[in-house]
């Protein structure tokens, strides 16, 4: 069964490369959004299985996007995976990534191996 | 010298004199004449240049000078009185004025005395015929000068230790912007990681892909080749920027464009930008001169400003920071009057002038008079140590601009640091 991923995040050249990687394993299918504001709708439209938020974005961040996704009857329940290229563990730690509902925070450069077992684990989980 | 009176050898012969009437005259004169050499507040000598330059008059003020009595001088020459050197200096001085038969002045001498050592004298020396013209003299005024000499000695080493302080001074302050650039580098640090991390993340996954092994006819692989290329030149670029920025030189002016700093600094804090979801407008005129910059201290003062910017709009709704670069003849414009306006630029400077311009919270009368002193600070402990404008209007000074700090009408600050272009092919700020 293929998956559908939706990812948030303003490296037009990083999500470029993730679909690429991602869609290679011929298990998911990948939408893109780089502008964070735009993200909800991109939600809407596409209903992904998952939603990998980068947290530092111009416009809204990753952390609000999670937090309308909770609000949002149709989007609580999709499981959200965050990316960070953050260094201190008090910047990822924050309230604001804590309290959005994240299920994993994954540093950047992220592994794809475990980035791969972690969308697997997420999945495993929501269903 | 018996009763402290000068003599004039072989002048005060009684013999000279035609009457004894005259006689008891030019006694008179001759006591007068003595009394006034006497005390004459300068040394007075003569010597006779007939005569193997012996002296014929020894004053009491040459007296104390050389500490040489009268008694022993008189009829002796400067051999039989001083060290073989200065007596052989005196001497060819003495001939000088003989020969050239006019006033010789010796603006520092030194002459070696048994009692107070080297004494400094200014000294003249006129030819004179006496009166019958049968020999020369040379006659010598010397003023004793030591006094001044060490006075102006002293002076000179006071004044040398000034110049080193001064320098230290300078040396202090430019550690001292160092010192608060190093604190800059360590606040910079996460956000120019994150800024690294990002393109080392692109990388990352480039290669997860292309390791998979690479097919020839899929078209992803020119693409993320292209876009690996780019990521390794953006981490260069922002690290670069950032070793740039801390390095530690001397001031160093060299012609700059400020639109490349503006670049450079942006770069440095976009991460900060970012996370604060700050908008940056910038509007450069176009083909503005290049200013006589020390770069990595101009970007100092723009990185401070930036941040200070980046802080004042923390509870804006929709921060916005515009940068403005545009150019101006200083005359005819209205000149800041603001607060801190530096002095150093005059009407009729062709300048270039950087606004910045937040829309934060403003800063209250009471601060803005503050804002540039050392440690001043509204920033919570550990957040700021109060020396960012402080270093900021330094450096500024280093380069003879100026800086105005102001409330915005609608909210926020304005700064505009007003920069004089560099006369064509003049030296002006090096």
């Amino acid at each position: 069964m293929i998956c559908r991923i939706l990812v948030v995040d303003d490296e037009t050249g990083f999500t470029k490369l993730l679909k690429m990687n991602l869609e290679k394993t011929e298990r998911y299918e990948v939408r893109v959004e780089n502008d964070s504001t735009k993200a909800l709708n991109a939600a809407h439209e596409f209903l992904p299985d998952v939603v990998l938020l980068d947290i530092v974005m111009p416009g809204m961040d990753g952390g609000d996007v999670a937090a309308q996704m909770q609000d949002d009857p149709l989007l609580q329940s999709i499981p959200v995976v965050m990316m960070t290229a953050l260094v201190s563990q008090e910047e990822t730690s924050q309230d604001a990534v804590a309290q959005a509902g994240a299920m994993n925070i994954l540093p950047k450069p992220v592994n794809l191996e475990v980035l791969l077992r972690c969308l697997e684990e997420v999945l495993a989980k929501k269903n | 010298m018996e009763n402290n009176e000068a003599q004039l050898q072989g002048l005060d012969d009684p013999a000279s004199g035609s009457a004894q009437s005259d006689f008891g005259r030019h006694s008179r004169e001759v006591a007068y004449l003595e009394a006034v050499i006497d005390n004459l507040p300068v040394g007075l000598f003569a010597k006779d240049a007939s005569d193997g330059f012996r002296f014929v008059l020894w004053n009491k003020k040459q007296e104390e000078i050389t500490s040489i009595p009268c008694e022993q001088a008189l009829g002796k020459n400067d051999h039989e009185l001083f060290s073989p050197d200065s007596a052989a200096y005196f001497r060819q001085v003495d001939e000088l004025v003989i020969a050239r038969k006019r006033k010789f002045e010796v603006s520092e001498e030194i002459v070696d005395t048994p009692e107070s050592g080297e004494v400094w004298l200014h000294t003249i020396k006129v030819p004179i015929d006496d009166v019958e013209g049968q020999r020369t003299l040379v006659v010598g005024i010397s003023e004793d000068i030591t006094e001044q000499v060490h006075a102006s000695e002293q002076l000179a080493a006071l004044n040398e230790n000034l110049t080193e302080a001064n320098q230290e001074l300078k040396t202090t302050q430019l550690q001292l912007i160092q010192a608060e650039k190093m604190e800059s580098v360590g606040r910079l640090a996460a956000g120019v990681a994150h800024e690294v991390k990002n393109p080392l993340a692109l990388l990352l996954l480039g290669v997860e892909y292309l390791s998979g092994g690479i097919d020839p006819c899929d078209p992803n692989v020119e693409e993320i080749l292209k876009e690996m290329r780019e990521a390794v030149d953006r981490a260069d670029k922002i690290i670069r920027g950032l070793v740039d920025f801390s390095s530690q030189r001397q001031l160093e002016m060299e012609p700059t464009q400020l639109c490349d700093l503006v670049e450079h600094s942006l770069l440095l804090v976009r991460h900060e930008l970012k996370k604060d979801n700050i908008e940056v407008v910038t509007r450069f005129e176009k083909d503005l001169p290049d200013l006589k910059l020390d770069s990595a201290k101009f970007e100092q003062v723009l990185v401070n400003l930036l941040i200070n910017a980046v802080h004042a709009m923390e509870d804006t709704v929709k921060p916005k920071l515009e940068i403005i670069l545009s150019s101006a003849k200083l005359e005819g414009i209205e000149r800041d009057e603001g607060l801190r306006t530096a002095d150093h630029l005059r009407n009729g400077d062709e300048v270039v002038l950087l606004k910045l311009k937040d829309n934060g919270g403003g800063i209250s009368e009471e601060n803005l008079q503050k804002i540039f002193d050392p440690f001043f600070t509204t920033k919570s402990t550990g957040i700021g140590t109060g020396l960012g404008l402080s270093v900021v209007r330094k450096i500024i000074e280093l380069h003879n601009g100026g800086i105005d700090v102001r409330n915005r009408l609608l909210g926020g600050v304005q700064i505009t640091i007003t920069l004089k272009v560099p006369a064509r092919g003049g030296n002006e700020l090096t």
